[in-house]
């Protein structure tokens, strides 16, 4: 439709090389990508499966590596249970958070946008640093789970499991409710009031209509907050401390400590595997739907 | 309308508003808190208030080095991403291309793939083809995390104009810098600012690929406060932390006036 206007528009004015301007356009961001993220990506994803332990020629030793030590994989069964956890609890958080955020006033709306939006801004370094006050034995959340059991929190909730969900939710929950939000956001409230005037009541119209609508917001937004978890090093390191160690935490040990840096390729390839294909099984899902 | 909701979820629904709130918002509270500590080691609640940190942080050159780093690292990403992520978009929007839908995906990539992978992974390609970690190292990172952000705010704000009033300029005999500086660019306003935004902001807060690419020369504000924390903290740390948050209020703050906050995060 908008075609043949285009066209008479080019060739009117009798330009030659209508290819040099779009590519001008878009070459510096293709290189600086190309350069800055998908030859490293590629050369890590090789040098992993071409150099063991200083030796060069294929070789899979990196993988078998990973899977023939308890340290490794207590580490990434850590790091799998703990993104499961943290999923399941930021996403039963957001779910209804986002949808009352949809259905109040705009200036309340707007409040609880600002609230979880400053944290979502302010450097994951920081934040981590307030939950480690907090966390610790002398403060009062430290108090109330040592009274609760002093044994296992006797040190507060620092270099606990409990500790890393708690701060790591709170450093997911904000991708959840952005991506909740933009998708309930657009569910029509006539479609409810539909529904309450055909005589489902509250609840299930929320389960019937509401839920349902707002799955491809959920698959996404666990997808997000999942892949986020699984990466993720600071808040587990700084809270959980070196006897709780998580994947993404050996990969950065073995990078810039012990300097192997095929072994931490390979740790990292398999991170980057599990990520893109869980990316591409939910988008799959999504796409049914 | 129907009678709406339950009372009872009236209710739940303002407690768990409440709860979340103070969640989010906690451990931003507590390092506020923290900062005027006059005791030397951290505890919370505090013992006894003193402003001493503010003056020590601001005087010593402990955080303000770091401070200025992180600063011009962050304007230098701000500049690069948005030019080369701004004409990406006029590219991507404006013109028939072979293929925009992979180029596009190509250039959403790193988004989606995490950020620990890409410290590693320009790590270890640096040190085989340059001279290994590096300031330069760093500066590529966040170029490379910041450009999504821009094509995406960009190309959202083109895609909802009419690509004709360009098409239009150029009928009637405008140059193409006329046709950029008058009708392209203040098109894509509104979405160079929020990407400009993201772009600083992702630069400013990142410690996870300036930890793999920090090298002992260089320390950004994030470095600096991430290694107090592994060995040493004291209200100092509180006091800088608290300074970078304020930061960043006044600029959400810049935001929700200018341009609405929803808006841009939609």
């Amino acid at each position: 439709m908008t075609q043949p206007l285009h066209l008479a528009s080019r060739s009117s004015r009798g330009r030659k090389r209508p290819w040099l301007e779009p590519l001008l356009l878009l070459s510096p961001a293709i290189v600086l990508l190309m350069l800055g993220f998908f030859l490293p990506v590629a050369q890590m994803v090789f040098s992993s499966v071409t150099s063991f332990q200083g030796e060069s020629g294929f070789s899979l030793a990196n993988y078998a590596e990973v899977f023939k030590s308890d340290y490794y994989l207590s580490a990434m069964g850590r790091s799998l249970k703990l993104s499961l956890i943290q999923t399941v609890i930021t996403l039963a958080l957001a779910l209804p958070l986002s949808y009352l955020m949809t259905r109040v006033s705009g200036r309340i709306s707007g409040i609880l946008m600002a609230i979880i939006i400053l944290p979502l801004m302010t450097s994951v370094v920081v934040r981590t640093f307030g939950w480690v006050v907090l966390l610790a034995p002398n403060s009062w959340l430290g108090q109330m789970a040592k009274s609760i059991d002093p044994v296992r929190y006797g040190q507060g909730l620092l270099g606990t499991e409990a500790g890393i969900v708690i701060s790591m939710v709170q450093v997911l929950l904000p991708f959840a409710v952005l991506t909740l939000f933009g998708v309930m956001q657009n569910i029509d409230p006539k479609l409810e009031e539909a529904a309450r005037t055909m005589g489902a009541g509250f609840l299930s119209t929320l389960r019937t209509v509401v839920f349902p609508l707002s799955l491809p917001g959920l698959i996404s937004g666990a997808t997000l907050v999942f892949a986020l978890s699984v990466s993720s090093f600071i808040t587990p390191r700084l809270v959980g401390g070196s006897r709780l160690p998580v994947l993404a935490g050996t990969i950065y040990n073995d990078a810039t400590v012990n300097l192997d840096w095929p072994f931490a390729a390979a740790q990292s390839t398999l991170l980057f595997l599990a990520v893109v294909m869980l990316i591409f099984a939910t988008s799959r899902i999504g796409s049914r739907k | 309308m129907v009678k709406s909701v339950p009372g009872w979820v009236r209710a739940l629904a303002t407690v768990l508003a409440v709860v979340v709130g103070i969640y989010m918002l906690l451990p931003i509270i507590v390092v506020a808190i923290s900062s005027i500590n006059s005791e030397r080691f951290l505890s919370f609640p505090p013992k006894g208030l003193s402003l001493e940190w503010y003056q020590l942080v601001l005087t010593t050159d402990t955080y303000l080095q770091p401070f200025l780093t992180s600063l011009w690292i962050g304007l230098l990403i701000t500049a690069i991403a948005v030019v080369v992520g701004t004409a990406a978009s006029i590219a991507l929007t404006r013109f028939q291309i072979p293929g925009s839908q992979a180029i596009l995906s190509f250039l959403m990539a790193p988004i989606i793939v995490p950020s620990i992978i890409l410290g590693i992974a320009l790590l270890a390609f640096l040190s085989v083809y340059a001279d290994g970690a590096s300031i330069t190292g760093i500066i590529i990172g966040h170029i490379v995390l910041a450009i999504p952000y821009v094509v995406r705010t960009v190309s959202g704000v083109l895609l909802q104009q009419d690509r004709f009033t360009e098409e239009a300029a150029r009928t009637m005999g405008a140059r193409w810098w006329q046709r950029y500086l008058l009708v392209l660019l203040p098109m894509c306003k509104s979405g160079i600012f929020a990407g400009a935004f993201f772009a600083f902001n992702i630069s400013f807060d990142d410690a996870v690929v300036a930890l793999f690419l920090r090298s002992p020369s260089v320390e950004t504000l994030p470095l600096a406060i991430y290694g107090r924390l592994e060995f040493s903290p004291d209200p100092s740390v509180a006091a800088v932390s608290t300074l970078m948050v304020l930061v960043t209020v006044l600029v959400l703050v810049g935001f929700e006036r200018t341009l609405g906050l929803g808006k841009v995060m939609a």
